[in-house]
C-alpha cells in the first residue's frame, strides 16, 4: 500500500487538507466547517454550537469502502429535497455514483453542522452543500495528483474513480488506512436564521456537464415509509415515557382562575401540573391522559376575554379599527416613476380591494413531541421541525439555561407547510414543562382541535390596488398597498402560558426576522409598466397586546407567506385591468413584461392548457341561473429564482355559488430542473394545497377564540374535487441555478381560479375562499 | 383479558376495553402504521382493516374487534400472499405498496398507510375500479373522505390504477 506523501497540510482553495493519521483498517476523509478568521471573533459566542471537529460533526464523509455520509441541519417534510435532490446534487458534484452516497443525518441539532432553518433548500443552501461538495473533490483529486504524480489538470473524474498519467484510482482506495481531516471555511453562527455559510469559491461543475442532475431518480425516502420501517416523531418512546395532554384555555386571552380537580385514583400515577396560565396532566397511560384532560378541562376556572373582531367583522376591522400610520411603511423594490401623474394620465382606471383570510397549516397529524428533560438540565426534545436550531434557541430562552443543554432529534413528521409555532408545532415546549415537572421523558401530543386553535396560523391581508391604462390598454402605472401583521410570531406557546421568557415578537426595529413593517415579497415582474408604487403595511397581531396572555391571533409562515398574499391581488387584478382593455388576460401579461422567460411560460400554458384568446368576460357568461357556465384565468410568479404560470378552467353554477376546478395547467421553469419525477409531483399536490386555499379554506373566530375546530369547521379540499392538472416542467441549465418547487404552485392557484370565475360570470371575486356563500354574494354585488 | 387478531397473530391485551384500537395498537403492541390524526373519524390516517371493511380506530373501542381481524399496513404483504395461496416472502410487498412507491404517491406520506388501507379495500371489493369508483371510495364510502394536506390526491388516483394492473398481472400469472 502506497501512501500519499505528504507532512502537514494540502491548501485547497480557503480549505485545508491534513493527515491525522494512520489506521490499520478502513480510512476516511472527513470534511468538517470551521469559521473563518474574521468571523473568529464569533468563535467563543460558537462553542455550544457543536463546531467542535472532536465531535464528529462531518458535512461529509468518504469511506474506504467508497460509501458516502453526508449531514444537513435542514429537515425533509416530504419534498423530497434532502432524500434524493440533495444526494443527486452532492453526488454530481463530488463526481460520484449516486448509490455512493448510501447515509444521510438531518436535522438533529447535536449531529448536524450546518444549523439554520428548513427555507431555500434549493435556492440557498444547495450553494452551500455544493461548494462543501466542490471543495472535497478537489481534496481528493489532489491525494490523487500526489499519489499519480501529475498535476491536477491531468486527471479526471469519472463515477468515483480518478484517472490520469494511465493510472485509476478510487475515492476509497485514497483515503484507504488514513484518517484524513478537511476543513472548510464558514461565516455566520449555526442557530442563527441561516445557519453558516460556507466561504469561497471552489470551481463548480458546469451543469452543461450534469448526469445526474435532471434525472428521475425515485425517493429512497418514500419506500421507507411505505414499507412502514419510517419511525415518525409520534412514534418515539422512550423508557419511563409517560404520556401528557394540556388543558389550553378558552380564549386566546384567558387567565386560570382554578385547576379543575384530577382524581388519580379513577386516573392511576397521574398528576396534574400547573405553572402560570399553563394546565397539564400527565400519566402512565395515554388513553388515561386523554379522559383525565376531558375531566380536569370541565373543572377548571378561566377569566373571560373578548379581544378580537371576530372573522365576520375581520376586514371591517383592519380597514377601520388598525393604526397603519404606527408602523414605517415598506416600499417595494421595483418602484420607480411618478404613479400620481400617471394616474392622472390614464384613459381608464381599474380600482379594487382584495380580501385573503386567516389559514391555517392543519397538518393532518396534530403536533406531538417527546421531551426529556434531566436533573442534570439537559434537555432533549424528539419531534419533527422546521427549524430545529430555533426551536432549541427558544427552549434555551423559556429554562433560562444555556443553548448547549439543550438538543433537538428530528424525525418524519407530518407536513407542516411552514411553521404552525415558533420551533414548529406547538407542544415541544409545553412537553419539555411537562418532563421537567414530572422528572420524566414525556410524549405530549396535542389533539385536534387544539392544533386548530392554539397554534399559529397565516395572517390575513387586505390590499388595494390601482391600475392605470392608457387608450391602447398598455399599463402606465401600478400601485399597490398591502395590510398585515408580518407573520413571524416564533414565540413558544409553552412559554407564554407559563409567563416564562420567549423569544421577541415582530415590532419596530426588531432585527430580521422579527422586523414589524410588512416587507414587499412578491418581486415584480411586468418591466414594461412605467410607473409602480408597491407599498406594505404592517401591524401587531390581532388581540396580541389586547390578550393578557399577550396571544391573540398569532401568525407564522405558510408556504409562500406574505408573497401568496401580495401575489394573489396583483394577478387578480391584472385580469380584471385586462378585461377593462379588452384584451386576452394572458395575452395582456406578455405585453407588460420585458423578462423573455415568463413571456416563454406564458406561451407554453396557452398551448398546454387549451387557451383560446379572447377578452374576459366569456362571451357566454352569466351571473344568476341555474345552468353551468365556464371560465378559465391565468396567473404568473416569480419565486426562489423560478418562473411559474398557472391557468385554471372552471364551472361555475350561479343560482347556487359552487365553483368546480375542471383543470389545472402549471408551467414552471425553475431553472435547472434537478428531479423532474419528484418536481412533478410537488407541483400537483402544491397545486391541490392552492385549490382547497382557494375554495374552502378561512380561519372562523369569535371575539374571544378560534372558533373552528376539527375537519368540519375548517374543511380542506377531498378527492373527488380534485381537478385534471397538467404540469410543463422548463429546463434551463444555462441559468445555472437549482430551482426549487414545493410550495409555489400552492400560491398561483387561487389567483387563476378567482380570475377565471370572474371569466365565466362577469363579476369579480375579491374574496377568498371562493365558498357558494361568498361567491352569491360577489355575484349579486 | 381480551385477544384480538392483528397482522394474523393472536394478541393478548392489558388495555381497558373501551380504550379506542389506535391506542392498543401503537402504544400496547408496537404497531405504529395506523396514525392519530384527529381522534374524530373525520380524516381516515387511523385506518386499519377490521376484516375486510375500512374503520377508524381512533373511535373503534378495542371490546369491538375481539372476534375479528384487524390487518393494518404491517400485515398487507402477508394478507396479499394468504388470500393467493402462498407463503408470506419476506420482502415481498402487497401490489399497492408496490403500486405506491412506483408512482412516487406519498409526499410527507403521514396520511399514506390510511389512503393504503383504503386502497386495499376498495381493491378488494372491486378488482377494476373506474375513476369515479375511486375518487368515490376516498370521498365519501367511509365515515369520512380520507384527507390528504399535501394534496397527493392525483398521485394516488394514478398509485390505484397502477394497483389494479400489477394485481390483474400477478393474478393472472398465478
Amino acid at each position: 500500500m502506497s501512501h500519499v506523501d505528504f507532512d502537514s497540510t494540502i491548501v485547497v482553495g480557503k480549505a485545508q487538507l491534513s493527515r491525522r493519521g494512520f489506521l490499520a483498517a478502513g480510512g476516511a476523509l472527513v470534511v468538517y466547517a470551521c469559521l473563518a478568521p474574521r468571523d473568529a471573533f464569533a468563535q467563543a459566542a460558537t462553542s455550544t454550537n457543536s463546531l467542535d471537529p472532536t465531535r464528529s460533526l462531518s458535512w461529509i464523509e468518504i469511506r474506504s469502502d467508497n460509501t458516502i455520509q453526508f449531514r444537513t441541519g435542514k429537515c425533509d417534510f416530504g419534498q423530497s429535497s434532502i432524500y434524493i435532490a440533495y444526494p443527486q446534487i452532492i453526488a454530481e458534484e463530488l463526481g460520484v455514483p449516486l448509490e455512493a452516497i448510501n447515509s444521510i443525518i438531518s436535522g438533529d441539532t447535536d449531529r448536524t453542522p450546518d444549523g439554520g432553518g428548513t427555507f431555500g433548500l434549493l435556492r440557498t443552501n444547495v450553494v452551500n452543500l455544493r461548494k462543501v461538495a466542490a471543495y472535497t473533490r478537489e481534496a481528493i483529486l489532489e491525494l490523487a495528483g500526489r499519489r499519480f504524480g501529475v498535476p491536477r489538470d491531468q486527471l479526471t473524474v469519472t463515477a468515483g474513480v480518478v484517472t490520469g498519467a494511465g493510472k485509476s484510482v478510487t475515492y476509497g482506495e485514497l483515503v484507504q488506512g488514513q484518517d484524513l481531516k478537511l476543513v472548510i471555511p464558514v461565516r455566520g453562527n449555526a442557530t442563527d436564521f441561516s445557519g453558516l455559510v460556507v466561504e469561497g469559491d471552489p470551481p463548480l461543475k458546469s451543469p452543461s456537464t450534469y448526469e445526474i442532475v435532471g434525472k428521475p431518480f425515485k425517493n429512497p425516502n418514500i419506500t421507507a415509509k411505505v414499507k412502514a420501517e419510517t419511525l415518525w416523531a409520534s412514534d418515539v418512546k422512550l423508557p419511563g415515557m409517560w404520556h401528557g395532554r394540556v388543558i389550553h384555555p378558552p380564549t386566546l386571552g384567558s387567565k386560570l382562575v382554578k385547576a379543575g380537580s384530577l382524581d388519580s385514583k379513577k386516573f392511576q400515577d397521574s398528576r396534574l401540573v400547573v405553572q402560570g396560565n399553563f394546565l397539564g396532566v400527565v400519566a402512565p397511560n395515554e388513553w388515561d391522559v386523554i379522559r383525565a384532560a376531558w375531566e380536569v378541562a370541565a373543572s377548571t376556572e378561566w377569566t373571560s376575554w373578548k379581544g378580537l373582531p371576530g372573522h365576520e367583522r375581520l376586514f371591517d376591522h383592519l380597514r377601520e379599527k388598525v393604526d397603519w400610520a404606527a408602523l414605517p411603511v415598506m416600499n417595494g423594490a421595483a418602484n420607480k416613476g411618478d404613479v400620481a401623474a400617471a394616474m392622472r394620465g390614464s384613459a381608464k382606471i381599474h380600482a379594487a380591494g382584495y380580501e385573503i383570510p386567516y389559514l391555517k397549516h392543519a397538518p393532518i397529524g396534530p403536533s406531538v413531541a417527546l421531551a426529556d428533560v434531566r436533573a442534570d438540565g439537559t434537555v432533549t426534545v424528539h419531534t419533527n421541525t422546521q427549524n430545529p436550531q430555533f426551536l432549541r434557541k427558544g427552549i434555551a430562552i423559556m429554562l433560562n439555561t444555556s443553548i448547549d443543554k439543550v438538543v433537538i432529534r428530528t424525525y418524519a413528521g407530518s407536513g407542516h407547510y411552514g411553521r404552525s409555532n415558533g420551533g414548529n408545532a406547538g407542544a415541544e415546549d409545553q412537553a419539555v414543562l411537562l418532563s421537567k415537572a414530572v422528572g420524566r421523558p414525556v410524549r405530549l401530543q396535542w389533539m385536534r382541535a387544539e392544533d386548530v386553535q392554539w397554534s399559529t396560523q397565516s395572517s390575513a391581508m387586505f390590499s388595494t390596488v390601482r391600475i392605470g391604462l392608457d387608450p391602447n390598454g398598455r399599463v402606465l402605472a401600478y400601485q399597490s398597498d398591502h395590510f398585515g401583521p408580518p407573520m413571524q410570531d416564533d414565540r413558544l406557546v409553552g412559554a407564554l402560558l407559563a409567563g416564562l421568557p420567549t423569544m421577541g415578537v415582530p415590532a419596530p426595529k426588531m432585527p430580521a426576522p422579527h422586523q414589524g413593517e410588512l416587507l414587499v415579497r412578491d418581486p415584480w415582474v411586468y418591466h414594461h409598466v412605467p410607473n409602480v408604487a408597491e407599498v406594505g403595511h404592517g401591524t401587531p397581531q390581532i388581540g396580541q397586546h389586547e390578550s393578557p396572555l399577550q396571544a391573540g391571533l398569532r401568525d407564522h409562515s405558510m408556504r409562500t407567506p406574505i408573497q401568496f398574499q401580495q401575489n394573489f391581488p396583483r394577478e387578480v387584478a391584472m385580469s380584471e385591468a385586462a378585461a377593462l382593455a379588452g384584451i386576452d388576460a394572458l395575452q395582456f401579461r406578455i405585453d407588460q413584461t420585458s423578462e423573455p422567460r415568463i413571456k416563454d411560460i406564458l406561451t407554453r400554458l396557452r398551448d398546454a392548457s387549451e387557451w383560446r384568446s379572447r377578452p374576459t368576460p366569456s362571451p357566454e357568461a352569466a351571473s344568476s341561473g341555474d345552468g353551468t357556465v365556464r371560465g378559465r384565468g391565468v396567473s404568473v410568479i416569480f419565486r426562489d429564482n423560478g418562473f411559474w404560470a398557472c391557468g385554471a378552467h372552471v364551472a361555475v353554477t350561479p343560482s347556487t355559488g359552487a365553483v368546480k376546478v375542471e383543470r389545472m395547467t402549471l408551467v414552471v421553469d425553475p431553472g435547472i430542473v434537478v428531479n423532474p419525477l419528484q418536481l412533478k409531483r410537488q407541483v400537483e399536490a402544491g397545486c391541490l394545497m392552492g385549490v382547497s386555499i382557494a375554495l374552502h379554506e378561512e380561519v372562523t373566530f369569535d371575539e374571544g377564540a378560534v372558533t373552528a375546530s376539527d375537519w368540519i369547521s375548517y374543511p380542506i379540499l377531498k378527492m373527488a374535487e380534485a381537478p385534471e392538472i397538467r404540469v410543463v416542467l422548463v429546463h434551463r441549465p444555462e441559468t445555472g441555478v437549482h430551482g426549487q418547487g414545493s410550495e409555489t404552485s400552492n400560491a398561483l392557484a387561487a389567483s387563476a381560479i378567482a380570475s377565471a370565475v370572474f371569466d365565466a360570470t362577469g363579476k369579480p371575486m375579491r374574496r377568498l375562499p371562493l365558498r357558494p356563500e361568498n361567491v352569491k354574494r360577489a355575484l349579486s354585488a | 383479558m381480551l385477544t384480538i387478531t392483528v397482522n394474523g397473530q393472536k394478541r393478548h391485551v392489558a388495555s381497558a376495553p373501551e380504550t379506542p384500537l389506535l391506542y392498543v395498537l401503537r402504544n400496547e403492541l408496537g404497531i405504529m402504521s395506523p396514525k392519530f390524526g384527529c381522534g374524530l373519524a373525520q380524516c381516515g390516517a387511523c385506518s386499519v382493516l377490521l376484516d375486510d371493511a375500512e374503520i377508524r380506530s381512533c373511535v373503534t373501542p378495542v371490546s369491538g374487534v375481539a372476534n375479528k381481524e384487524v390487518t393494518t399496513v404491517e400485515g398487507l404483504p402477508a394478507r396479499w400472499a394468504r388470500r393467493h395461496g402462498r407463503a408470506a416472502d419476506q420482502g415481498t410487498l402487497h401490489p399497492v405498496q408496490e403500486a405506491w412507491i412506483e408512482q412516487q404517491v406519498p409526499q410527507c406520506g403521514f396520511c399514506q398507510y390510511g389512503m393504503m388501507i383504503k386502497a386495499t379495500e376498495l381493491l378488494e371489493q372491486n378488482p377494476k375500479p373506474s375513476d369515479e369508483d375511486i375518487k368515490t371510495a376516498f370521498t365519501t364510502s367511509g365515515p369520512s373522505a380520507h384527507l390528504c394536506r399535501c394534496g397527493s390526491y392525483l398521485a394516488i388516483l394514478e398509485g390505484v390504477r397502477h394497483a389494479v394492473s400489477l394485481m390483474a398481472k400477478k393474478d393472472g400469472g398465478a
